[in-house]
């Protein structure tokens, strides 16, 4: 016997949910368009897409965010910090590799200086995550040594039953456990199986593609060029990756006030790199596109021991010119160190 | 099929004599009707070419490449009619010598792919004249129109809305052959003319600064359109741009490798209309 949650009874929960105190989020469609977003009502989710087109890390970094305003008057300076904005968040039917994505930037949020906006948002949130039994040709988490029931980043799996009847339920968390206390009058006991979970095939030989990184000769090598000659240089990878989380700090205003910006920031920007002299060390696109692949599958995980990417495909599904991880590592895996 | 072969062999002979050092393609993509860019440089690699009607990217963006053209060598490029016109306004605005390229014209309707006749800039203005005399049925883009009949405050919040969504990850610029900026107004900082922040006002700053610039050069050849990974129907601004000068100026974009910029030039017949 394992618990249950009947899909009739979502709408229950959600309404408890928001008299419990949290802010419910999850998956929604507006037109053509899917992210995580605000539900009043369960009928808000939409449950049935692969993965939203917009990734979760916005919830807890987003692409803009104040940190503190300035003002400046004779010779006082006045500083007002924007502290994280807090309150309890249940985010339902995150996708297993989104919620891996969370756990894969906890170590660089947290490493040297705690930043307070993600852990503030952390600390508030309840991720819900939906175990996947569907997927597109642009899914690769099995690629990654993750599953379409990776537990990593999430505090409650849920497994879905045939015919979306509903979800036997995991607890991993405290957190977790205390969000679904609030709902246990709408749990049942039961034995309906889950259904079977989506089947996604392996791409490529990660620990064959990592040792080729690490080889210290493949850094010049003629490959990356070739690979990138058709990328663009724009930031749609990055910007939809769930793991990638570089940013610029920019203060806007004048001299006399103004506000200073936490923005998101992408390594296939020539202006990422360019000093103030106007040399750039990264002057090529090749250069640019090896800096994002090193840095996902050999610097981070020599610093964090996790690979920087979760395997959610949203940079291959996405790029204007049919790039991608999926290619480049499916092209290195076949090359010889 | 027959068209695709008969640019394969065209390829293969002038990779093979040495007349171009690279042929700028499409090859087989990640999915079924994806196509993706594809640079040949040997008789050997030109068997990669495909050419369908779901070779849809325009691809003169990569002529302006950084050293592409420096050494003076020739290169042949696939392009659709909108292809060619953004290579004439990239003549016209002196980023390219347009000897150096072999133009492989072709265009699709449904499924069917034919081949444009002529392979030099200078030949194909015939087709761009009739393309200009023939705009496409207003009912070919309903959200254009829709758009159009909305009173200001409507339209107002319609951009509000889609421009909301704007991650600032600038594919647009990226995949568009007018933006060949080397630095961009955006990524000045000395001063920062444009915020960089991607907020409501941030995002309004870059597409309106984009849809200036792009005025009167637009071809609408759709790229940006389709690169935009959140959806915002970009088309339609720089549509309504075209329309705009093309009213105003009788100024159809890229008619041929000598016309002169519309916002850059001066004739006394010009309408004023808008000057208050
Ligand atoms: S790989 Fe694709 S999405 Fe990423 S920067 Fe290059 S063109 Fe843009
Ligand atoms: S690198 Fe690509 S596949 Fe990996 S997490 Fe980022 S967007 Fe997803
Ligand atoms: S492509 Fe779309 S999201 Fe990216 S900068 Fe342009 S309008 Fe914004
Ligand atoms: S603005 Fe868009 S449609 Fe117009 S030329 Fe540039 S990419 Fe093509």
């Amino acid at each position: 016997m394992t618990r249950i949650l009947f899909s009739d009874k979502l709408d229950n929960c959600v309404t408890r949910w928001q008299s419990a105190g949290f802010s419910v989020i999850g998956p929604v469609t507006k037109d053509t368009f899917s992210s995580y977003a605000a539900v009043e009502h369960a009928s808000d989710f939409d449950l049935g897409i692969v993965l939203p087109d917009r990734s979760l890390k916005e919830l807890f970094f987003p692409q803009t965010e104040p940190m503190l305003r300035y003002t400046i008057k004779q010779q006082a300076i006045n500083t007002e910090d924007f502290t994280p904005p807090s309150g309890k968040r249940l985010i339902f039917g995150v996708r297993p590799c989104d919620a891996a994505g969370l756990s894969i930037d906890d170590p660089l949020f947290g490493w040297d200086y705690k930043d307070e906006y993600w852990f503030q948002r952390r600390n508030d949130s309840v991720i819900v995550t939906i175990a996947c039994t569907k997927s597109d040709d642009f899914c690769l988490c099995t690629s990654l040594k993750l599953a379409p029931d990776t537990t990593n980043g999430s505090d409650i799996l849920l497994r879905p039953l045939e015919n979306n009847k509903g979800w036997q339920v995991e607890e991993l968390t405290d957190r977790g456990r205390e969000a679904f206390l609030t709902i246990a009058e709408f749990l049942q006991e039961g034995s309906e199986p889950a259904a079977p979970m989506a089947v996604v095939p392996e791409m490529f030989d990660l620990d064959t593609c990592v040792a080729w990184l690490q080889n210290p000769e493949n850094f010049e090598s003629k490959f990356w060029k070739d690979i990138s000659m058709r990328c663009i240089g724009c930031g749609s990878c990055t910007y939809l990756c769930p793991t990638c989380h570089c940013f610029d700090i920019q203060d806007e205003g004048d001299t006399y006030s103004g506000i200073r910006r936490k923005n998101w920031d992408s390594c296939s920007f020539a202006l990422f790199t360019m000093h103030t002299s106007g040399h750039n060390p990264r002057s090529t696109q090749s250069a640019r596109w090896r800096q994002r692949i090193m840095h996902k599958f050999n610097y981070f995980p020599g610093k964090f021991s996790v690979n920087s990417c979760s395997g959610c495909g949203r940079c291959s599904r996405q790029c204007p010119v049919d790039m991608g991880i999926t290619e480049t590592l499916q092209k290195i895996s076949t090359l010889h160190s | 099929m027959i068209t695709q072969e008969k640019y394969r062999s065209k390829a293969k002979k002038l990779l093979a004599d040495g007349s171009v050092k690279m042929v700028i393609g499409y090859s087989p993509g990640s999915t079924a009707d994806r196509r993706r860019p594809l640079f040949v440089r040997s008789f050997e690699e030109a068997d990669q070419l495909v050419l369908d009607s779901n070779c849809i990217a325009n691809l003169s963006g990569y002529l302006v490449t950084e050293g592409l053209l420096s050494d003076e060598k020739r290169v042949a490029i696939f392009l659709r009619p909108e292809g060619i016109r953004s290579l004439n306004i990239l003549a016209a605005e002196s980023q390219l010598n347009v000897d150096q390229i072999i133009i492989f014209g072709f265009d699709s309707i449904g499924r069917e792919v034919s081949s444009l006749s002529g392979e030099h800039a200078g030949e194909f203005s015939e087709l761009i004249s009739s393309i200009k005399e023939n705009p496409p049925e207003k009912s070919s883009e309903p959200l254009l129109y829709q758009i159009e009949q909305m009173n200001p405050q409507e339209r107002f919040a319609f951009w509000k809305e889609e421009f909301s969504r704007c991650i600032k990850c600038y594919a647009c610029r990226q995949s568009c052959p007018m933006c060949y900026c080397r630095r961009c107004i955006v990524d000045s900082n000395q001063p920062q003319w444009v915020n960089t922040s991607s907020h409501t006002l941030g995002n309004f700053e870059w597409n309106i600064v984009r849809a200036f610039h792009l005025a009167g050069r637009c071809v609408g050849c759709g790229n940006c359109d389709r690169s935009c990974p959140v959806n915002i129907p970009l088309r339609l601004i720089n549509a309504r741009m075209a329309a705009e000068v093309l009213e105003s100026f009788d100024h159809f974009a890229g008619m041929s490798t000598t016309q002169e910029p519309v916002l850059a030039s001066f004739k006394k017949e010009d309408s004023e209309t808008f000057i208050l």
